[in-house]
């Protein structure tokens, strides 16, 4: 019983919290509004499972949201001059690999800690935006070509839904089901014996920093098509929610380690909560108290299982 | 489980589905408003939406406050999220309706009204209340050079990332155009938006250091940063008029200032952001609840509502 509270005691509240809402907030149930949670969850997820993914490598990106800011800035700058929205797409994409791979480098060749090359590389990210904007957002009415990739849907399935999915399955299946994915738990647990079996450790790391950046690019995407505009910092709010969503999956499914499905299922309880909150009118006071005790409680619950804390198991602070 | 405990957890578990649903029992009996203020933590969202909020219960209507946390994404958020509970109308505070235009056409379309504090003009609003921006900072600007004959040199600190903030920047610029004996010798462009007293104690200690010995008078872009700027000044030694210092926004912090012989603060423009509040509830009853006609309140995107200059001639009235 004990064993099935630490690997499922998270995702059940997850499910009551679901259900409590669904008995409690009017038009919560209904499918706008539940696809309205879905398309909320493929923002913060995309972002929350780069970050996971950096985590398996025991490796902390710090940089995510000022990255992902800085992609859509450079996004939302080519459309608003009319470029081609393939071209404005891609840009956003490579703005978040290159970054990814300049926090893979800081940390495997200059041999710099995560935690402070992916400050670094936000702090420089949120330079570039401000640089780039003077602080005014790119707004406009864009082409539909381009803001149909987050308004759109696929067979009557948002297409938000889709990427998520997509996104979400392709990382799953690289961690769990590839050699690759094997070499980066490996050097995520133990790095030093991973290392003397073969594994190119240093290059998983980059691997990891680099699909984080591509992620947090991918995200940008996202948010200028569905905003219509771009704007410094505009990812930033994610960020903290992105880091609770990656906490709380780790307190789920395979406790104490970061996991896709336990970063998706937090991220769509985060934004059960935020929406059924809203519906219920709490006062916005309520959701950062409310969300607190939950990430308090789920991490209790889950520490009581496995002995400590999850997220201050797999953080290696040590260089 | 024994007696006593299966009794008390089926009295908690009544506790909280009493506690959740209380919100949508009273909700289905009263008015429901919505108000969102774009960034809580600063001072002038905060009090137009806690004043339109009090207006509204005090007509006995059921209002929740949100806040957007300044994040463009949770503001796009947290209007879908309301699209779908159809509150009686939404009032938003500072808000972004050209940034989020997808979000406030939605509204217009679920046929839930929207009237906009200081947010700039839409076609998906009902209007917008404003003081005019232009002429406020004409007020300021025309003060500032007034108290200096016309001749001497200034330091601006500026914010360009909200669009009332530029407009008085710009026409100070406009101002100076005309009036060449004043000379700008240092200007300080707020970028953070989340630490920006920092950004502005920093940037503004670095002007001063350079320019503080020939600087005259000092042009804030709102009164958040002349406090910055009135305690550097103070930490300096400068006696209240060595140095003309204005702002605009108002309020009882900064009449206090213009009234302290210690501060060196000397005028703002005052702006009535809890008579702007008040005057959306207003609205709200008498097009949404009394159903006449928005041409009854105003003709255009804007109502538009007197700002003020208090300077020590006239700051008594306001302690």
């Amino acid at each position: 019983m004990r064993g099935v509270l630490t690997r499922y005691g998270t995702a059940l509240a997850g499910v009551v919290l679901f259900l409590a809402f669904a008995a409690t907030a009017p038009v919560f149930l209904t499918m706008d509004n539940l696809a309205l949670i879905l398309k909320e969850t493929a923002f913060l997820g995309i972002l929350a499972i780069g970050f996971t993914l950096a985590l398996v490598t025991a490796e902390i990106d710090l940089s995510v949201a000022e990255v992902a800011s800085l992609a859509a800035v450079v996004t939302g700058a080519l459309v608003h001059a009319g470029t081609a929205p393939w071209l404005a797409v891609a840009a956003g994409l490579a703005v978040g690999s290159v970054c990814g791979v300049a926090n893979g480098v800081a940390v495997t060749v200059l041999k710099v800690p995560s935690l402070i090359a992916t400050l670094g590389v936000a702090a420089i990210a949120k330079g570039l935006s401000f640089m780039l904007t003077q602080g005014v957002a790119f707004v406009g009415r864009w082409p539909s070509s381009f803001t149909g990739i987050a308004r759109g849907t696929l067979a009557g399935v948002p297409n938000l839904v889709w990427l998520l999915g997509a996104t979400s399955l392709a990382a799953w299946l690289l961690v769990k089901w590839t050699r690759t994915g094997a070499h980066l738990v490996a050097t995520g647990e133990a790095e030093e014996a991973a290392r003397l079996a073969g594994i190119n450790t240093l290059g998983m790391k980059r691997l990891s920093l680099t699909l984080a950046g591509a992620c947090a690019g991918l995200t940008a995407v996202l948010l200028a098509s569905s905003l219509s505009s771009a704007a410094p910092a505009m990812a930033n709010d994610h960020f903290l929610y992105a880091i609770a969503a990656v906490l709380l999956g780790m307190s789920m499914f395979e406790p104490g380690r970061p996991n896709i499905p336990g970063t998706l299922f937090a991220a769509f309880t985060l934004k059960v909560l935020g929406n059924g909150l809203v519906l219920l009118g709490a006062e916005y006071y309520w959701q950062d108290i409310v969300l607190g005790t939950i990430i308090l409680v789920s991490v209790a619950l889950s520490a009581s299982g496995t002995g400590k804390a999850p997220f201050v198991k797999k953080l290696n602070f040590r260089r | 489980m024994t007696e006593t405990k299966r009794r008390d957890v089926m009295l908690g578990g009544a506790a909280l589905a009493a506690t959740l649903a209380a919100p949508v029992v009273a909700r289905a009996q009263a008015t429901d408003v919505a108000i969102i203020g774009f960034q809580m933590s600063s001072e002038t969202h905060a009090r137009a939406a806690n004043a339109a909020a009090a207006a509204a219960r005090a007509k006995g209507w059921d209002a929740t406050v949100l806040n957007s946390e300044g994040a463009l994404p949770r503001h796009a958020e947290q209007l879908d999220t309301l699209i779908g509970r159809r509150p009686k109308a939404i009032i938003v505070c500072m808000g972004k309706p050209v940034e989020a235009e997808a979000q406030f056409q939605r509204a217009k379309e679920a046929g839930v009204p929207v009237v906009t504090i200081m947010s700039g003009a839409s076609t998906h609003t009902l209007f917008d209340i404003q003081v005019n921006e232009y002429k406020v900072g004409a007020e300021a600007a025309l003060w500032l050079l007034g108290e200096l004959g016309y001749q001497g040199n200034i330091l601006t600190q500026r914010f360009e990332g909200n669009v009332g903030t530029r407009i008085r920047g710009k026409v100070l610029d406009v101002v100076l155009s005309e009036n060449t004996g004043v000379r700008v010798l240092g200007t300080h462009t707020m970028a953070r938006t989340a630490s920006w007293r920092d950004d502005v104690r920093q940037g503004f200690q670095a002007l001063l250091l350079r320019h503080g010995a020939q600087t005259q008078g000092i042009w804030a872009s709102f009164d958040g940063q002349a406090f910055v700027i009135d305690d550097l000044l103070k930490a300096r030694g400068v006696q209240k008029g060595r140095i003309k210092l204005v702002s605009i926004d108002g309020g009882a912090e900064t009449y206090r200032r213009i009234a302290d012989p210690d501060s060196t603060l000397m005028a703002t423009v005052t702006i009535p952001f809890e008579e702007m509040g008040t005057r959306a509830v207003e609205a709200v009853e008498r097009i949404v609840l009394k159903n006449e006609p928005k041409g009854a309140i105003t003709s255009g995107p804007y109502l538009f509502m007197d700002a003020f200059l208090v300077d020590a001639n006239n700051v008594r009235r306001f302690l």
